[in-house]
């Protein structure tokens, strides 16, 4: 229950000298003024870009439609769909089930632990581009892991030169600086657990994997779903990486789908086809989050 | 930040410690690998980065002979200005950011006014559209209307941060409602209540949404890369990216470049990065 802000009443017989009452007939011009910047930002940095992708989408030469026949023929496109949802279903399993594990292991009693969390998520401090530029080292040929390969005995590897293996490859690149930072709100959701329901668990005989089930899981689901959004929303716009290594192969393995609207627009020159390629994006990020809030409700 | 988990193991046996203990280890060195490798690779003649890959030794990952050299070819390519711009930019970014972000915060979380809760939705919303896809139309609308290779350009998107709005509000409600009362009785005005009290209780979370405000532009790429192409307003990473393109590519050169990228939020974080955590915990795990 709010105390509603009415304008102070009128001072009753002898009010005590309290100075002026509260201006909150300012209140609309506060908001105004206090969300105003904000609403403008969202108004240009996001709604009208927007509306310019669509606007541009439907306005080529051959008609309203033409840019996204031409998007949906084009062999390249139906590759960066195909590679970029086969991108989706492998890199969010895997970094938030990946984030959970070291969640649950950081937040066990072990020696140094703070030292163990703030090293694994030391990565996270990194641009995007430059995690593909290390990785891009260690990836080569005549590169470390090649080396570490050698030394245990095992065949070379093509990593990125082959295109059953660049696309698992940008999957690590992007999980080296992303798994450590969704790693911290999930440690931050394990604390929020309350001691006690873990208590009753262990006093009912819960054995461990029991307890984390059918206890700590639920209680996770908040936090859990807005890492899977997040992560499932940033992986999509996964573009550094393939713009600095891959350039979109080989034989468009990794053209993922940012990386295709870029070259559309900027290569082909085609931003019809590109702004259309855009509204077909933020379509299927739209639709994959709709799908992950249905499965996963949370309390709100 | 290890008291007052009230998450814990059971005290298991030596055994399993060990082995959590043990997998805790793997864990870092696979995070701390690659960047070991960078920072190594740096300090050491370019010749060396490889030379000593095979066979696997100690000297693939220390360095024989130490050197400045790479630091020293790598600033020579101007990649001083780079790093300056970065910093310029995320400087006025988190400034302009901050007030931006807590006075939408502040009216969205402690005014009282009709469609508030539309309004708090409405910016989520809008703040959740995600930035990259939109970039390369923005940059279409904000090229013609003269942005281009601007810092305007660069900064002025990234200030309105839906979750630095979000943990702002988060924190702002949590302050007690007899502050804001007493204010009002003693007369005053909104903006007061918001500079005078809300602000300076707010340290955790001003700090947590810079740094918000901070990675994101400091991360930013292809943002960058489509409105500030110049060599002379270029950023840090773009900079960084363009030269790793190159054709004679200096590999100690470009470790030196991801060690300085690198560094700059490195240091801020680990500086900072109790109030990350804090409010990382109060706004996506609450």
């Amino acid at each position: 229950m709010t105390t509603s802000i009415k304008p102070a009443a009128k001072p009753s017989a002898a009010p005590a000298r309290r100075g002026r009452p509260a201006k909150i007939g300012g209140t609309r011009l506060a908001v105004l003024l206090m969300l105003g910047p904000a609403l403008v930002a969202i108004l240009f940095f996001r709604l009208v870009p927007a509306f310019e992708a669509i606007r541009t989408s439907l306005s080529d030469p051959q008609g309203p439609f033409a840019a996204y026949d031409r998007v949906f023929a084009d062999p390249a496109f139906q590759a960066s769909v195909r590679q970029t949802l086969l991108f989706t279903v492998l890199v969010n399993p895997f970094q938030i089930m990946l984030a959970l594990a070291l969640a649950v292991l950081l937040t066990q009693r072990l020696p140094l632990v703070g030292l163990w969390r703030t090293l694994i998520f030391l990565p996270a401090a990194l641009p995007q581009v430059v995690s593909a530029i290390i990785w891009g080292v260690l990836f080569r040929p005549d590169g470390p892991l090649n080396a570490v390969l050698n030394a245990l005995g095992l065949p070379h590897q093509p990593f990125l030169t082959s295109k059953f293996q660049a696309l698992p490859g940008i999957i690590i690149l992007v999980s080296w600086v992303g798994v450590g930072y969704w790693m911290m709100f999930l440690i931050a959701g394990l604390k929020d657990i309350p001691g006690d329901t873990l208590e009753a668990a262990k006093i009912d005989g819960a054995g461990p994997l029991r307890t984390f089930f059918q206890v700590t899981l639920p209680q996770l689901k908040r936090p859990l779903l807005f890492v899977l959004v997040a992560d499932t929303i940033a992986n999509f716009l996964v573009f550094a990486p393939v713009e600095t290594l891959t350039a979109g192969g080989p034989d468009r393995s990794t053209n993922l789908i940012m990386y295709d609207i870029y070259e559309r627009a900027y290569v082909a020159g085609d931003l019809p086809a590109a702004s259309a390629e855009t509204f077909i994006l933020l379509c299927i990020i739209l639709a994959v989050v709709s799908i992950q809030f249905k499965l996963l409700p949370s309390e709100d | 930040m290890s008291t007052g988990d009230h998450y814990q193991a059971r005290s298991g046996s030596r055994l399993k410690r060990g082995i959590l203990l043990a997998l805790a280890i793997v864990a870092t060195l696979c995070s701390v690998g690659p960047l070991w490798f960078a920072l190594v690779s740096s300090v050491r003649p370019e010749g060396d980065i490889f030379r000593y890959l095979s066979p696997l030794s100690i000297k693939s990952i220390w360095p024989t002979t130490w050197t400045g050299s790479s630091f020293r070819t790598l600033m020579n390519t101007g990649f001083g200005w780079p790093v300056l711009n970065s910093v310029i930019v995320a400087v006025f970014t988190i400034v302009i950011g901050l007030l931006l972000c807590s006075a939408a915060a502040f009216a969205l979380g402690v005014l009282q006014f009709r469609g508030q809760k539309f309004l708090f939705g409405v910016t989520l919303v809008g703040f959740l559209m995600p930035f990259d896809a939109l970039a390369i139309p923005l940059s279409q609308v904000l090229t013609g209307a003269g942005f281009q290779n601007t810092f305007d350009g660069l900064i002025l998107p990234a200030v309105g941060n839906g979750l630095a709005i979000f943990a702002l509000r988060q924190f702002f409600r949590n302050i007690p409602r007899e502050l804001l009362e007493a204010a009002q009785m003693d007369g005053l005005g909104w903006w007061r209540i918001l500079f005078r009290i809300y602000l300076p209780l707010s340290k955790p979370a001003l700090i947590s949404a810079a740094l918000i405000l901070f990675v994101f532009q400091w991360h930013a790429f292809l943002w960058p890369l489509l409105i500030a192409p110049d060599p002379a307003i270029q950023v840090a990473p773009v900079a960084i990216a363009q030269f790793s393109q190159e054709t004679f590519v200096d590999f100690g050169a470009i470790f030196a470049g991801t060690v300085i990228t690198a560094a700059i939020p490195l240091g801020l974080l680990l500086y900072a990065q109790k109030y990350f955590v804090a409010s990382i915990a109060r706004s996506g795990g609450k």
